[in-house]
């Protein structure tokens, strides 16, 4: 099959029962997007496919093929950190970091189809990736910081 | 007082790149090549004799390169303090959950299917679940060879309760018959699970007589000392490197499958990896202990305390070997910070067939003090005073004597209690079905051992050397401004180099609030060593008294001499500097941290539903040494307290757990909070050279007791066991109708 | 999980013959969000899954006849912001946007949610309020079966082999009516509902004109309940018909004691929730 990933594309021989997840992480040694809860609850595993975000360790590699992948490592730029990821750093968005992929690559699906969303908004979106340490707070002021930066022309 | 010892300003955190990058490995990560895949074989039954085990069909299945069971682990019995749990069930299965035998294979798939071809029969003996059905005459001994185990006490006669312990202050029997007010209640906590979300992983290489290990522990010396035990190892020969942990908060700190990886590995000539998933950590991991709280409490009219007995009873599941002290505190956190002259507090520890107890984030803490501050809040109703007034009335100030007699220096509890009240807006009008619950807790910063070293290098580079596997608090942070601090340099100057176990013998690692306390003081004492050398080998060359050196920054002033920059003196002599220290830090902390916390409910009598409208929680806090990091220990607290309230509840039946995935364990998600409110009390007084007190393990203990107080509040019904969920309210108002 | 083999056909007529060829060594997929699922927990182990993923003709949302067809493949989340649906079927767009997270809302199908039968997942609940149908197509015929009428049991829809459900219809409620969908999630907002009830009424002359009711996480499959709507069609809309129409469910539902509460309790809270929907539909205040 042949699957595009954070802009590189690859042709790969896997089994039909190989998960997106797993493909990212053993196949293509991406181990940046982790397998968690391993049934589509935690959103550890929080990829974008297509543009939309996705729980890849329910997806079957199958499914994505084909399709543009963007995983947290296709977030920053040859030379800088994403304004999210440096925003995480700035507020405290992490503590462990084991949510922290994933919680990104959430976090960029919302900015990319809502660009000043309220505190509400934040927390609805991402109701669907938990975290254990931070409580999320941090997380959220860590996204509506970098939302007030982007408008900000930062 | 002196000033405060200089700090450096708080830069991000150091592992931040890696981690919002992913590139940071956790041992979940850790792969080799060659490397096979192992998988468990779990006891269904609670207790049972295994009568017959045959493996032979696993063994033969495609792909399966090595199956084990307890005739291939050695025999000793392991655990941290008490040595009750084998590594794989012998005869016996003690709970729902207990690993029986184990199997490497080329794929998890194979490995799980070969598990599934492991033949088991069971002759079912009888069981106890419950606190009192195994304390009842009748009740099978479950440990009849307790007295044998190391690191046990030894028992008068055989029973499940295998730890007992009193602490008895004045007479309580004639106070409690003097009493104007006698209450007694009992209260029940549940199990619940860490919820980290990297599970135990661990990989193991054996490679020319060394062992190689990765897996995700905070206490990388005691893993080794555990491993190297039930191996028959030398601790010389495990080589534990390091990963970035995901979680912990207390429920890594036990090997775990560890010792059953190496087992594998060395069985199967090939590196060995085993990843736990979730149906075996909710089913099978080290969770918070259940335990029953029966408190009975004597009052006057005017609201003093004058008696209080307390019976701790801890479920510890079948083993105390998860336990690092085979039995977990709490038991004088349901008396608390308050003065009364007549107290007994009984702890005991009761084995049950049920998933053995570990640690989580103040371990008896958060159970202790739902007993304790649902009780006075009762207490405080029933004589017709204000909760905060009664508190207020009772709390220790310093030099009084706590009911398991110890004493606090610079105490702030009555200004912390009152500060949340103010921010809480406590006496302000409040509409129908609205409560407000208060509760208060502490924890001193614990004590432990730490090693900490800290070189200078040609060019000026500052390294500080540490043991310690920082498990996601910012630790490394926060040492590496401690040593910036005493250089003064910016933050950015110092780099932190973790050592893998090699690198030190015997190191407490992070946990018990330790982090703050003893490895900053480590971190400190090794730049004041580096300090010191410095100085000494300036003086030797410069042939000038030592105090008569000093320096500011890079700049090293000697007198009748231009200064010098220390980075050039030692690339000209091509010499670094290290300071090097190990400390032990045995003694309570007589500077403890107090919150008070108050929660603001909404409970709709219809449903029983619980909205916590908003939370406030109030630190006494002596110096805060990185704000952002602090703030991220409160709110992680406080949704750990909150979901410990209202959500959270390993459910067990007949000995099996239940909720076994994240769709059934629910912990809170970032739609389920109120609004927080944090104050904090700083003072000058703290532990260590930088007057701090720790912080980790006290947003989340009051929580449960504020939330029910709230409750109380808000529909006049108490719920005594937790979690309270929107049934329980709704059937305790019922009960009140009928 | 098992290997097996993976199929994409790209027209309804390959998906058919890949089926007929297959039988019960076959499973379809769309989404996946419940088939990987059981897949990964072994609890479901085909040797073949054909993926209708390729197959466009399941796809797209129109408004034909004063009705709205929803094509099976349409993603849940798609429905949820479907200006379309949201313009003529309110209800649909806001009980869609409840299940589960958007990561999953961005997968699972309107066809496969509902052949996977799930009880406690949202959207029959709407569907069976705004008196939606089933298109189920076969190699050699097609029939229509009303979404109360689908589920079996646990799990269980009927759907027989062979067939592919192949689109919604919702007749497009009476701009009159007014409609809700109440979630009773008390433990987390990230949750399966403990009960959860839609209602869509009409009212002419302070007469209940028309109401269709229906409950979900109440028992092995949805429930429409025609005894709440006995009480109500044709009576006059007071506190009391309200209340007593609510009572009528609490024979209606069948609820599994669970985590998220015990089967008296889901019970008791299918009528509280009744009551609620009700009130708000016809505008009665019963507090």
């Amino acid at each position: 099959m042949r699957i595009t990933v954070n802009g590189t594309t690859h042709e790969l021989d896997v089994p039909a029962s190989r998960t997106l997840a797993e493909l990212l992480r053993t196949d293509l040694d991406l181990t940046g997007t982790k397998e968690s809860c391993a049934v589509g609850v935690c959103g550890a595993c929080t990829v974008l496919v297509a543009g939309r975000i996705v729980a890849s360790c329910i997806t079957l590699a199958a499914q994505a093929a084909d399709a543009n992948i963007v995983t947290v490592e296709g977030l920053a730029s040859e030379d800088r950190l994403h304004p999210l990821q440096q925003s995480f750093i700035d507020h405290g968005g992490f503590q462990c970091g084991i949510c922290t992929p994933g919680q990104l690559v959430a976090a960029k699906a919302l900015l990319d189809q809502n660009s000043t969303p309220t505190e509400d908004d934040i927390r609805e979106w991402m109701s669907g990736n938990l975290c254990r340490c931070t409580g999320y707070y941090q997380i959220v002021e860590s996204i509506a910081a970098a939302a007030a930066a982007a408008v900000l022309g930062d | 007082m002196t000033s405060l010892e200089p700090i450096g300003v708080a830069g991000p955190r150091i592992d931040g790149v890696a981690k919002v990058t992913g590139e940071a490995k956790y041992a979940v990560d850790q792969s080799l090549s060659g490397m096979l895949f192992g998988r468990l074989l779990h006891s269904s039954r609670p207790h049972a004799r295994i009568v017959r085990l045959d493996t032979s069909a696993a063994a033969a299945f495609p792909g399966v390169h090595a199956v084990i069971t307890s005739a291939d682990v050695g025999d000793h019995l392991y655990g941290r303090r008490i040595k009750d749990m084998p590594v794989l069930a012998r005869d016996l299965v003690r709970y729902v959950g207990e690993r029986i035998a184990a199997v490497a294979a080329d794929s998890e798939e194979i490995a799980r299917r070969a598990v599934d071809l492991i033949e088991v029969e069971y002759e079912d003996l009888p069981s106890v679940f419950s606190i009192d059905d195994a304390l009842a005459d009748s009740a099978p001994i479950l440990h009849p060879d307790y007295g044998t185990y190391p690191g046990s006490h030894p028992l008068d006669a055989p029973s499940n309760c295998y730890f007992e312990h009193t602490i008895n202050r004045g007479d309580i029997e004639s106070a409690f018959a003097e009493a104007d007010l006698v209450v007694e209640n009992t209260f029940e906590t549940a199990r619940v699970h860490q919820a980290y979300l990297e599970p135990h992983a661990s990989l193991v290489h054996l490679d020319r007589g060394r062992v190689h290990v990765w897996t995700n522990t905070k206490a990388p010396q005691a893993i080794r000392d555990v491993l190297a035990f039930t191996a028959d190892i030398s601790r010389d020969d495990i080589v534990l490197h390091r990963s970035t942990i995901g979680g912990d908060f207390g429920g890594k700190g036990t090997p775990l499958n560890l010792p059953i990886c190496y087992f594998l590995a060395r069985a199967a000539g090939q590196p060995v990896r085993m990843v736990a998933d979730y149906i075996e950590e909710f089913g099978a991991g080290s969770p918070r202990h259940a335990t029953l709280v029966h408190l009975k409490t004597g009052v006057m009219n005017d609201g003093t305390l004058v008696a209080h007995h307390v019976r701790f009873l801890v479920n510890s599941g079948a083993y105390a070997a998860y336990k690092p002290n085979g039995v977990i505190g709490g038991a004088p956190r349901a008396a608390g910070p308050y003065r009364v002259a007549n107290s007994r507090i009984e702890a005991r520890h009761v084995y049950t067939n049920t998933v053995p107890g570990g640690h989580m984030r103040s371990p008896g803490s958060p159970q202790a003090v739902f007993a304790l501050e649902s009780q006075l809040d009762e207490i405080a109703r029933r004589l017709d005073i204000d909760p905060l007034r009664f508190r207020l009335h009772n709390l220790v100030e310093d030099g009084d004597d706590t009911a398991w007699g110890e004493q606090f220096e610079h105490v702030r509890l009555k200004e912390t209690l009152e500060s949340a009240a103010e921010a809480a807006g406590y006496d302000s009008p409040k509409a129908p079905f609205i409560g407000r619950g208060i509760a208060i807790g502490d924890h001193g910063a614990g004590g432990g051992i730490g090693n900490a070293e800290v070189v200078l290098h040609p060019g000026g580079s500052i390294v500080l050397g540490t043991a310690i596997f920082d498990q996601g608090t910012g630790t490394y942070t926060t040492l590496q401004q401690v040593v910036a601090g005493q250089f003064r340099v910016p933050t950015d100057r110092v780099s932190i180099e973790v050592w893998d176990t090699d690198g030190t013998d015997n190191d407490s690692g992070i946990g018990g609030s330790r982090g703050t306390r003893v490895n900053t003081t480590a971190a400190y004492e090794a730049a004041q060593d580096a300090r010191r050398a410095l100085i000494a080998l300036v003086a030797e060359r410069f042939d000038q008294p030592e105090d008569q050196i000093e320096f500011e920054t890079d700049e090293v002033r000697i007198p009748g001499r231009d200064p010098i920059r220390w980075p050039d003196l030692l690339t000209e002599i091509e010499e670094p500097v290290t300071g090097r220290v190990h400390i032990e830090e045995r003694s309570p902390a007589r500077i403890t941290g107090f919150v008070a916390q108050i929660a603001e409910v909404a409970a709709a009598p219809e449903t029983g539903k619980v909205d916590v409208l908003r939370f406030t929680t109030a630190h006494d806090v002596g110096r805060v040494l990185n704000p952002v990091g602090h703030q991220g220990q409160i709110n992680g607290g406080v949704v750990q307290g909150i979901g410990y309230s209202l959500m959270e509840e390993l459910q067990v039946e007949d000995g099996r757990v239940t909720t076994l995935s994240f769709g059934d364990f629910k912990i809170p998600v970032a739609t389920d909070l109120p609004p927080l409110q944090t104050v904090l009390v700083e003072s000058e007084h703290g532990v260590g050279p930088y007057r701090i007190k720790g912080i980790g393990e006290t947003p989340n203990t009051p929580v449960a007791a504020a939330i029910a107080n709230a409750v109380c509040d808000a529909v006049g019904v108490r719920i005594f066991n937790l979690p309270i969920t929107s049934e329980k309210v709704h059937h305790a108002l019922h009960q009140r109708e009928n | 999980m098992r290997d097996f083999a993976f199929h994409s056909p790209a027209t309804l007529t390959e998906a058919f013959e890949l089926l007929d060829q297959h039988g019960d060594d076959a499973r379809l997929i769309a989404g996946g969000t419940a088939v990987v699922l059981l897949m990964k927990q072994a609890l479901l182990q085909p040797d073949h899954l054909i993926s209708l993923d390729r197959v466009d003709a399941l796809r797209g949302m129109q408004l034909a006849d004063g009705e709205l067809h929803i094509g099976a493949l349409t993603r849940h989340r798609e429905v949820e912001t479907s200006e379309l649906v949201r313009e003529h079927a309110s209800l649909l767009a806001e009980v869609y946007g409840q299940v589960a997270s958007v990561r999953i809302r961005n997968a699972a199908t309107v066809g496969g949610g509902l052949a996977h039968a799930d009880p406690a997942q949202d959207p029959p609940a709407a569907l069976i309020a705004l008196g939606a149908r089933v298109r189920l197509d076969s190699r050699e015929s097609t029939r229509e079966v009303p979404v109360d009428e689908l589920f079996r049991d646990y799990y269980e829809a009927a759907i027989e082999p062979g067939e592919i459900l192949a689109e919604v219809i919702v007749p497009v409620p009476d701009p009159n009516s007014r409609s809700v969908y109440l979630k009773f999630l008390p433990r987390t907002q990230d949750d399966y509902a403990t009960i959860a009830v839609a209602v869509n009424g009409t009212t002419e002359g302070g007469l209940c004109h028309s109401v269709r009711v229906a409950l979900v996480a109440a028992g092995p499959t949805p429930v429409r309940a025609t005894e709440v709507e006995r009480h109500l069609v044709g009576q006059a809309i007071t506190v009391d018909t309200i209340r007593s129409a609510a009572e009528a469910v609490a024979d209606q539902v069948d609820p599994l004691d669970d985590f998220r509460g015990s089967a008296t309790y889901k019970r008791d809270m299918a009528v509280v929730f009744t009551r609620r929907a009700l009130a708000q539909v016809f505008e009665v205040d019963i507090s």
